[in-house]
């Protein structure tokens, strides 16, 4: 498997997971769904450019921030839209986002991609 | 017949074992326990006598005295014919038996004269007096590894000699110049460089090199003849070798 | 006749031992060492233009079974071509009948004289070298039977030989080989018998015992676990007591574990050590390759075979491997908790 797809499917996985968690939060509850989905496709853009950083380069500590920065930026994107009652939630959405990034930026640093021998 | 001493393949160019001047000295043959004795004499004289002088703080007179009766003495009393080699070293036992007869002359208050059995090989007191004056024992040396230091100078000393007499005999005066100006003529600290020799010489340096080399390789061979000449088997001569050839620093 | 000065002695007495290399492409520079049977010198190989070390056999020591152990010494290195073991150039004889042979100049340091400088992921890296060395060289059918610090030497870009193969065995030779190599031969100098209890800290049992027919590849893993045991203590595993009591009859002395003179030493690390160390040669591990692979084992965070661990050491081991994921996660959760709370408030 690649970095990107490793990123891609990582960031999709986490993305569901850090969308159901807006499930513990009573006023976000009934818009459960559109905020997995949104999550879901933040973390898959994410995940995916993650991945391409990490087969560029090859570094713990700048992909692990490349993934944080990543994550913080999509995060902002989607805090960015207000909810129905025009209230945002920065810090809710950008905190545990940049965290998420993080982590898929540190899962496809380590990973290593087999690679095929050539014949 | 390949003689049991040679290594490698029968090269030949390792010194030939020669007849040991200890056994020689411990022959029954006169003419040969001279010849023995002679070259014992030869090689021994300077450290016996530096021994008795720091060791037993003879003066000058005393010594000379028993150096010259300590000789007469072992060929009368044929002191080597009693050396095993099994019990140690040549030098060790000589060492011990000059103790022992220090011991006894001073015993009996005598003074051995000259007898017609004295050392033949002349024996230059003055310079070894002044070979004395020039260093004293260091204080951390015991007498035992004093007198072998004054055994290796002595022996290296007369090393040289040889060096310089084979090759005046094969006119090779040149070789053994550049070996003294090389090795012997300055500290050995600021030794000359070959390109400084080859110019003070009006030579090339390949020249100054290849005869150093020659006289090297002599001297060495010269050193080993006569190093074999004063051990009385090869783990001897093994074990002397070693302790010459050893450098501590 | 001239009278010669102490400093002139002393330098006649090298100029005696000078190899005379007239004949071949080397010119002597310098003597670097001796040991009790050879002397090293640097020479400059005038065809290539490159310094080596020529190890030319003692005057003193020229007997023909030893001319024949350096001749086979020269054959046994020049046979193992591996970048850990230093590599043989040439071998001759000199005009005067000593043997010589030329070798890589090695630039650098022993190992007993770095090691104390060097931290530890260093120090096991080096170690992972000289396994893979003596693996090799095991493979070929040769055991070197003299490991220890002092006979390896790092170069000055980290490069690591294994230097000193005067008493190796090749395997395939089964007869005629002495109880007693002549490194060991009891002697009256103090150099040599320096030289006896030096390798005794490192020698395993069964060679310490004499039983030649005994002495194979688990030897030397004795002798790398007793140097990994050095690397970890920064002292032998037996002193010269301790060392002069195994000449003595006491071959099987356990040496005190190294957690013992450091408890900072890892514990999986110290296992690896005492199982090398086992005084059975069957109990040891059975290849220099093992030893390296345990040792990479321990330095990627995994599991070293030769130790049990317990629960918390376990979690312990986890925790430093994936430490960075853990801290992320585990903050992502306590972010994740704080919102909650943050939300409910």
């Amino acid at each position: 498997m690649s970095k990107p797809l490793l990123g891609l499917l990582l960031g999709g996985v986490l993305g569901i997971f850090d969308g159901l968690t807006a499930y513990f939060t009573p006023e976000a509850r009934n818009q459960l769904v559109g905020i997995v989905i949104g999550s879901t496709f933040k973390g898959l853009v994410a995940g995916l450019s993650i991945g391409f950083f990490a087969r560029k380069v090859s570094s713990l500590p700048l992909g692990v921030l490349f993934g944080l920065a990543v994550g913080l930026v999509l995060a902002w994107v989607v805090a960015a839209m207000p909810d129905p009652n025009g209230k945002h939630y920065y810090f809710e959405i950008m905190l545990p986002g940049a965290l998420v990034g993080a982590i898929v930026g540190y899962a496809t640093q380590k990973y290593r991609a087999q690679r095929t021998a050539t014949s | 017949m390949v003689d049991d001493t040679d290594i490698g393949e029968g090269s030949g160019k390792f010194p030939a074992t020669r007849h040991s001047a200890v056994l020689a000295a411990q022959s029954a043959n006169l003419i040969e326990r001279e010849r023995g004795l002679s070259i014992l004499v030869a090689a021994y004289w300077k450290p016996i006598y530096k021994y008795l002088r720091i060791r037993h703080r003879e003066p000058n007179e005393e010594a000379k005295d028993l150096t010259q009766g300590f000789f007469a003495r072992a060929l009368e009393k044929e002191f080597f014919a009693a050396y095993d080699p099994e019990k140690g070293s040549f030098r060790t036992y000589l060492r011990t038996c000059l103790d022992r007869f220090v011991a006894n002359e001073k015993k009996a208050a005598l003074r051995q004269k000259r007898s017609p059995g004295a050392p033949v090989v002349p024996l230059d007191f003055e310079l070894a007096e002044g070979e004395l004056a020039r260093a004293e024992p260091a204080a951390d040396r015991t007498m035992e590894q004093y007198f072998h230091d004054e055994f290796v100078r002595s022996l290296f000393a007369l090393s040289v000699e040889t060096l310089r007499e084979e090759c005046a005999l094969r006119g090779k005066d040149l070789p053994f110049r550049i070996f003294e100006r090389y090795e012997l003529d300055l500290d050995p600290e600021e030794r000359l460089t070959y390109e400084r020799l080859a110019e003070e010489l009006h030579l090339p340096v390949t020249q100054v090199t290849n005869f150093l080399a020659f006289a090297r390789r002599e001297f060495r061979r010269i050193v080993l003849e006569k190093l074999r000449e004063i051990t009385t088997s090869d783990q001897e001569f093994r074990d002397e070798a070693k302790s010459l050839l050893g450098v501590s620093e | 006749m001239r009278w010669l000065s102490d400093k002139t002695v002393r330098h006649l007495k090298r100029v005696a031992e000078w190899p005379d290399l007239g004949e071949t492409k080397y010119r002597p520079l310098k003597e670097l060492g001796r040991g009790g049977m050879s002397t090293v010198y640097l020479a400059e190989d005038t065809v290539l233009g490159r310094k080596v070390a020529l190890k030319v056999v003692s005057t003193a020591a020229a007997r023909p079974e030893i001319v024949e152990r350096m001749r086979a010494e020269a054959r046994v290195i020049a046979r193992l071509e591996h970048p850990g073991i230093v590599p043989v150039h040439d071998a001759g004889m000199l005009p005067d009948g000593r043997v010589f042979y030329a070798m890589k100049r090695v630039d650098g340091k022993r190992l007993d004289e770095l090691a104390r400088a060097m931290a530890l992921p260093e120090r096991l890296r080096v170690f992972q070298r000289i396994c893979e060395a003596v693996a090799f060289a095991h493979a070929h059918g040769v055991v070197h039977r003299d490991l220890k610090p002092e006979n390896v030497m790092i170069g000055p870009f980290g490069e690591v030989l294994v230097m000193d193969w005067g008493v190796a065995k090749v395997l395939a030779d089964g007869a005629g080989e002495s109880s007693v190599s002549p490194t060991w031969a009891p002697s009256s100098s103090s150099t040599a018998a320096g030289t006896i209890v030096g390798t005794l800290a490192y020698m395993a049992p069964e060679q310490a015992e004499g039983s030649t027919d005994r002495v194979g590849t688990p030897a030397d893993i004795y002798a790398l676990g007793a140097i990994l045991y050095f690397l970890l203590a920064r002292r032998a595993p037996f002193d010269a007591e301790a060392a002069e009591r195994r000449a003595r009859g006491e071959a099987r002395l356990a040496p005190a574990p190294p957690r013992r003179i450091d408890p900072d030493v890892p514990r999986p690390l110290e296992a690896i050590v005492l199982r090398a160390m086992a005084a059975e040669p069957h109990e040891r591990y059975a290849a220099a390759s093992d030893v390296a692979a345990e040792v990479a084992r321990f330095l990627d965070g995994e599991r070293v075979v030769s130790h049990r661990e317990g629960l918390f050491e376990r979690a312990e081991r986890y925790f430093s491997r994936y430490r960075t994921p853990i801290l992320l996660v585990l903050a992502y959760l306590v972010a994740r908790t704080i919102l909650f709370f943050f939300a409910r408030g």
